[in-house]
């Protein structure tokens, strides 16, 4: 039968201080991804062999890893897609290891708390209505699905440790931003304490997305544009101060 | 996460020259061929025709220099390209980009913050090369349209389009507000904000092309003085 060679990295940090790339002999099966390859290994060849997955359609955002390097999700990944048949198969490097393939990606929890909530505007009458030319910008956003490969290729968040909250942050915080009904403005918030102006528009986040979500284009740079009316622009500083209050 | 057995030679190359980024060397091509032609060889008016690199916006060039310098689709080129923070996407092939220090967009390029007012001057600079369009057709006395009005109206729409897929323009043009249909603000479509957004996404290709237009341009014109390119005559009338 026609197989492929997987080459997984293992590790388990309790016991071992570096990791390994293990090559798996897996039976190839037209249209599998590289997460029914991984699920292959579990089964029949290593049982103790740690990773996530969930939902099997690109949805849940549970089996996210690097790929031959990329980030992508496991279960988006066809193994006939990848290059020379070569399959490295590494967890996603932006955060601590648990085991294997399973990191721990529960600071973004507490980063997602400290991002203003959705605070609706007083005197809204009920029920609240919303047109639909309103409801496209934020509703972009809310397809996210939180596997944070955008976090992991950023290479702030990745190399630097800057401070910098994430793509993931600062599309959560201009989807708040954006929705009609809310009345806070993230974006200096974004700046100031989130580290929005170490993102240099390198648009790696856009690029591994598997939701294709435009995150530098629609979410990043009009906050950045967002924050420069409250930071830096006087004429925008000095209309905001005349305004004072209200939604725009 | 390094490859356990990746070969080294790879490692020497840059990456910046293994992954397609033809807006970045483009760039620094045409800026070193640009300033060494203008300097070198003068060639103001021709025919009719005025060198885009000699309209009165080389009077302010150190703008529309900073104009493109502070863009969102060249940040990401010299970003990448230049600063090597990071050289690419993938995540084996980084080299130093960890260990050198970084401050993004808080330090000296916290100056792209001002984008939109080089944009502003760019606004500024727009109409001269709608005016030498007007000369090419007008200067004989006769309307003349030529070949070289032709293509100083292509570059003259294509700066256009590039000044105005600007992101500073999305945010000012709609993008600032969060509600665009409510009781203080009624506008169902919001289809200037669309149109504008649709443009926007194309803003890297269009900068590119822009840049790419003037330099085509300006080799067109000199090709005419050197008698290498003939300036075909389409459309003739007395005025």
């Amino acid at each position: 039968m026609d197989s492929v060679t997987v080459s997984v990295y293992r590790r388990d940090p309790a016991t071992e201080k570096e990791g390994r790339y293990v090559d798996y002999v897996v039976p190839r099966e037209e249209g599998m991804v590289v997460l029914d390859a991984m699920k292959y290994i579990e089964r029949h060849i290593d049982p103790t062999l740690s990773l996530r997955w969930n939902c099997m359609a690109g949805k849940c955002g549970s089996c996210s890893a690097e790929i031959n390097n990329k980030p992508s999700l496991m279960c988006k990944t066809r193994i006939d897609s990848l290059k020379d048949g070569k399959i490295k198969v590494s967890p996603i490097a932006a955060y601590p290891l648990i085991k294997d393939l399973a990191t721990d990606v529960s600071q973004n929890w507490d980063l997602l708390k400290r991002i203003p909530p959705f605070t609706p505007r007083e005197g809204l009458e009920r029920p609240w209505r919303i047109s639909q030319v309103d409801i496209e910008r934020s509703k972009e956003f809310k397809k996210c699905i939180e596997c944070f490969l955008c976090q992991d290729v950023c290479h702030v968040i990745r190399e630097h440790k800057a401070g910098y909250f994430g793509p993931r942050h600062v599309v959560k915080a201009a989807s708040l931003d954006m929705h009609p009904l809310d009345s806070l403005d993230r974006s200096e918030f974004m700046n100031k304490d989130a580290g929005l102006g170490y993102c240099n528009i390198t648009k790696c986040c856009t690029e591994v997305c598997p939701e294709e979500i435009h995150i530098t284009d629609n979410a990043i740079i009009p906050e950045k544009e967002r924050a420069v009316n409250a930071q830096y622009d006087p004429i925008a500083i000095f209309l905001r101060s005349r305004r004072k209050g209200g939604k725009r | 996460m390094k490859a356990a057995n990746e070969s080294s030679w790879k490692q020497l190359i840059p990456p910046e020259f293994l992954e397609p980024n033809w807006r970045f060397w483009s760039f620094v091509f045409i800026s070193i061929l640009g300033s060494i032609l203008i300097v070198l060889y003068t060639v103001p008016v021709y025919d009719g025709l005025t060198d885009p690199f000699y309209t009165p916006t080389v009077l302010i060039l150190p703008l529309v220099v900073l104009f493109r310098l502070t863009c969102y689709a060249y940040r990401k080129d010299y970003h990448r390209h230049l600063f090597n923070h990071p050289n690419t996407c993938a995540a084996d092939v980084r080299l130093d980009s960890g260990k050198r220090g970084y401050t993004g967009e808080t330090g000296f390029f916290r100056i792209e913050n001002v984008h939109r007012y080089f944009m502003y001057t760019a606004w500024g600079i727009l109409p001269f090369f709608y005016y030498d369009i007007y000369h090419s057709i007008v200067y004989t006395g006769a309307i003349t349209v030529s070949l070289g009005t032709v293509i100083l109206t292509i570059n003259a729409v294509a700066v256009t389009v590039y000044t105005f897929s600007c992101h500073s323009v999305r945010h000012l043009i709609g993008g600032y507000r969060d509600c665009v249909n409510c009781p203080a603000n009624r506008n169902s479509k919001n289809s200037l904000y669309r149109f504008q957004s649709r443009l926007n996404g194309h803003h890297e290709a269009i900068a590119w092309t822009s840049l790419i237009m003037f330099v085509f341009v300006d080799l067109f014109i000199r090709g005419m003085v050197a008698g290498i390119i003939p300036n075909i005559v389409l459309i003739h009338g007395v005025l």
